[in-house]
């Protein structure tokens, strides 16, 4: 009995001491794999901001292009495979034929989960309603040409792709729909065309792009999942897929529309604006993973969640709040993206690219263009708008990615898919410009009203009052529900839409300009005196302010006593 | 904007009785406040006459659009009267003013208050429609000619 109990007890003693040694050797193992990861982190955040704003200062070129670049060239299949360090040992290097680990992937997962809440949280429906009829003809004939052609190259290419309906094939259309409307929108603001007929027609053109290109990306998720599973997709079944992707868009879209002032009225009780921020962010996460459980992708239940609280009064808020976590992390997605290049399967694979991004440009262009030269413009016109929505982007990045991981698309397409990016983003900003040279864009018998423009041009002593102003002006357009949306780069432009109205300002130094429509001006011109008192008030204020003189030697004395 | 939605016959004067320009200004804010949406009657006059101070709303082609920013009221609270001879409010142009547009809206809140006066000033830059409306004698006709 004594033996018996002996032998429990060194055997329970065994197990314990055997657990202690697991656990020690596993907590080992995490700390150390988070060492690495951080470690990964820290050098991507550093190369990619760099190389974003050498972009941006010397190319000028939006920042995504230098974050991409950077992940190219630290990625393990350029630098980061051959440094070694001490310790961690190769810096960046493949697991399981994958170019990031699955720690470091899932944080540039949950980049493009905050990019597309952000993108959908910015969407004005309101505008995109108002403008769909042309815009929704222009989106849907580039959506449709850059589809259909994108799947089709990669069929008639000489490779193992046969079927249009291939998953591959299907990814490669899709990839090539997503417009990246901001390098447009700058450009435009630039030239002072956002107003124009071909500005308003290519960013409500935009709009139905991005939530189509969303919504093609489900279908094709869908069929992808069927076929990788081993099932043949047929055309009833695609009916059915899509019926569910187009279902579960509208559905929840129409849902988040409807519940969305009710949820975040509920939310509000918090009182805390950090509270507010963090539960909407938890929101919509909720719907990317649910949207995932679905059978479509995490980006579109973010997207869905954004622009249901792009009607709210609080979306202002997230997404001011969120910019932080924004510009830290949404990088780290561009870095990851360009750090899964891999070149030596681009060897192959590059005559493709070229004429794969040849013809993204051509399908854009012709797909965009041609409706609406149809519709109301002339050629000049139809070209503008087809080079306006020929950038791809951000969106075309994530599908390229979420492709990759599945096991859809292989590094050689991943990267023809990273080179139309690349391609279309430096070759669009000066064409635009280019093509903005000249006359009107309509036609003769539909020139005139919409198009007609002005400038308001205030100039001020000092580029602090500007400011003050231009601040003043941004708050009075907020609380009369404007949406006013930064331009993010060098100098300070801002985008301001609600319903059919859009104008830009434009700060210069001590100028303040407001390119508006002629229909539109009466509202800015109300508005601009009424914030131009609110700078005499502070003036008047300021005279009748103590003695400063005073007030400064209160301040600065005894500071050397 | 749809001025359908925003505008009521309650507050429209169809022969303004005032003959100066604060006398104009009282006699469009009681056209609100016998409506009971304004919490301090006082306070709301005296939001349009400050505003009046720093630069008259006398604008061009008879039209003249005082307003307020006040906590007295908590709403964008509209009244429109019409005095076909005209009173003298230092309107940018120096004629004197037919057609008077008022808007009070609350101090710190979201809306679109600015955007309703630049909307009504559209519809007033046609000129056959500015005849009409001084011309028309009831509330009825005015609405109607501003909301057509």
């Amino acid at each position: 009995m004594i033996e018996t109990n002996n032998a429990v007890l060194h055997a329970s003693h065994q197990v314990a001491e055997a657990a202690t040694h697991a656990a020690a050797e596993s907590s080992h193992s995490i700390t150390h794999m988070m060492m690495y990861l951080v470690i990964q982190l820290a050098i991507i955040i550093i190369v990619a901001k760099i190389g974003g704003y050498l972009a941006q200062r010397f190319l000028k070129m939006p920042s995504v292009l230098g974050e991409l670049l950077s992940g190219m060239v630290i990625g393990p299949y350029a630098l980061g495979g051959k440094i070694s360090l001490p310790v961690i040992g190769v810096l960046f290097t493949e697991t399981h034929g994958f170019a990031a680990s699955a720690e470091l992937y899932g944080i540039a997962t949950l980049a493009s989960i905050i990019l597309l809440f952000l993108a959908g949280l910015e969407t004005d429906l309101a505008a995109f309603l108002r403008y769909s009829v042309v815009g929704s003809v222009v989106g849907l004939g580039g959506l449709l040409s850059a589809f259909i052609i994108g799947d089709l190259i990669a069929v008639l290419w000489p490779n193992d792709i046969h079927s249009f309906m291939d998953p591959a094939a299907l990814f490669l259309g899709v990839i090539s729909v997503a417009t990246s409307v901001g390098i447009t929108a700058r450009i435009l603001a630039e030239k002072r065309k956002m107003a124009s007929a071909e500005g308003v027609t290519i960013l409500a053109g935009a709009v139905f792009d991005d939530v189509f290109g969303i919504v093609a990306l489900a279908i094709v998720m869908g069929m992808a999942k069927v076929s990788l599973s081993g099932g043949e997709v047929n055309w009833g079944e695609i009916g059915i897929i899509a019926a569910k992707a187009v279902g579960f868009f509208v559905v929840v879209t129409a849902l988040g529309l409807i519940f969305a002032r009710k949820i975040t009225s509920a939310i509000k009780q918090f009182k805390s604006k950090e509270m507010i921020v963090a539960i909407c962010f938890g929101l919509a996460m909720l719907l990317a993973g649910l949207a995932e459980m679905a059978g479509l992708a995490m980006i579109i239940g973010a997207y869905i969640m954004g622009l249901a609280l792009s009607r709210t009064d609080l979306a202002h808020e997230i997404e001011s709040n969120m910019q932080g976590i924004y510009n830290i992390l949404v990088p780290i997605f561009f870095c990851v993206m360009g750090m899964m290049v891999d070149f030596s399967a681009m060897g192959a694979v590059w005559k493709f690219g070229l004429v794969y991004s040849v013809l993204a440009i051509g399908s854009k262009v012709l797909g965009c263009g041609l409706p609406a030269w149809a519709m109301r413009f002339n050629s000049r016109g139809a070209l503008r708008i087809g080079l306006g929505m020929l950038p791809r982007g951000e969106v075309a990045l994530i599908v390229a990615g979420i492709g990759l991981a599945a096991g859809i698309i292989d590094q050689g397409i991943f990267g023809v898919a990273i080179m139309m990016t690349v391609i279309t983003t430096l070759l669009a900003p000066p064409l635009l410009v280019k093509s903005f040279e000249g006359g009107s864009g309509l036609r003769k018998e539909m020139a005139g009203g919409s198009e007609d423009t002005e400038s308001i041009e205030l100039s001020f002593p000092s580029r602090d009052i500007t400011e003050f102003l231009l601040n003043r002006f941004i708050r009075a357009l907020r609380a009369e529900e404007f949406y006013v949306h930064n331009l993010h780069h060098g100098k300070p432009t801002y985008q301001v839409r609600k319903d059919d109205i859009m104008f830009v300002l434009i700060e210069e130094g001590g100028t303040l300009r407001i390119n508006t429509p002629t229909d539109h001006q009466n509202l800015v011109r109300l508005m601009l005196t009424e914030e131009l008192l609110s700078l005499s008030d502070l003036l008047d204020a300021t005279q009748k302010m103590e003695d400063l003189q005073g007030m400064g030697n209160d301040l600065l004395a005894g500071m050397f006593s | 904007m749809n001025l359908k939605k925003v505008l009521s016959k309650e507050s429209i004067v169809a022969r303004l009785k005032a003959e100066t320009k604060p006398a104009v200004i009282e006699e469009l804010v009681d056209a609100i406040a016998w409506t009971g949406k304004i919490k301090n009657r006082d306070a709301a006059l005296q939001a349009v006459l400050n505003r009046e101070d720093k630069m008259s709303t006398g604008m061009q082609n008879g039209i003249a659009i005082p307003h307020g920013k006040t906590d007295a009221v908590e709403e964008l609270l509209i009244a429109i009267a019409i005095k076909p001879d005209g009173v003298d409010f230092d309107a940018m142009d120096g004629q004197p003013c037919k057609i008077f547009i008022m808007t009070l809206s609350p101090e710190n809140h979201v809306g679109p208050h600015i955007q309703f006066l630049a909307e009504i000033s559209k519809v007033l830059g046609n000129e056959t429609l500015r005849e009409k409306l001084i011309q028309a004698t009831t509330a009825e006709e005015i609405l109607k000619i501003l909301t057509a």
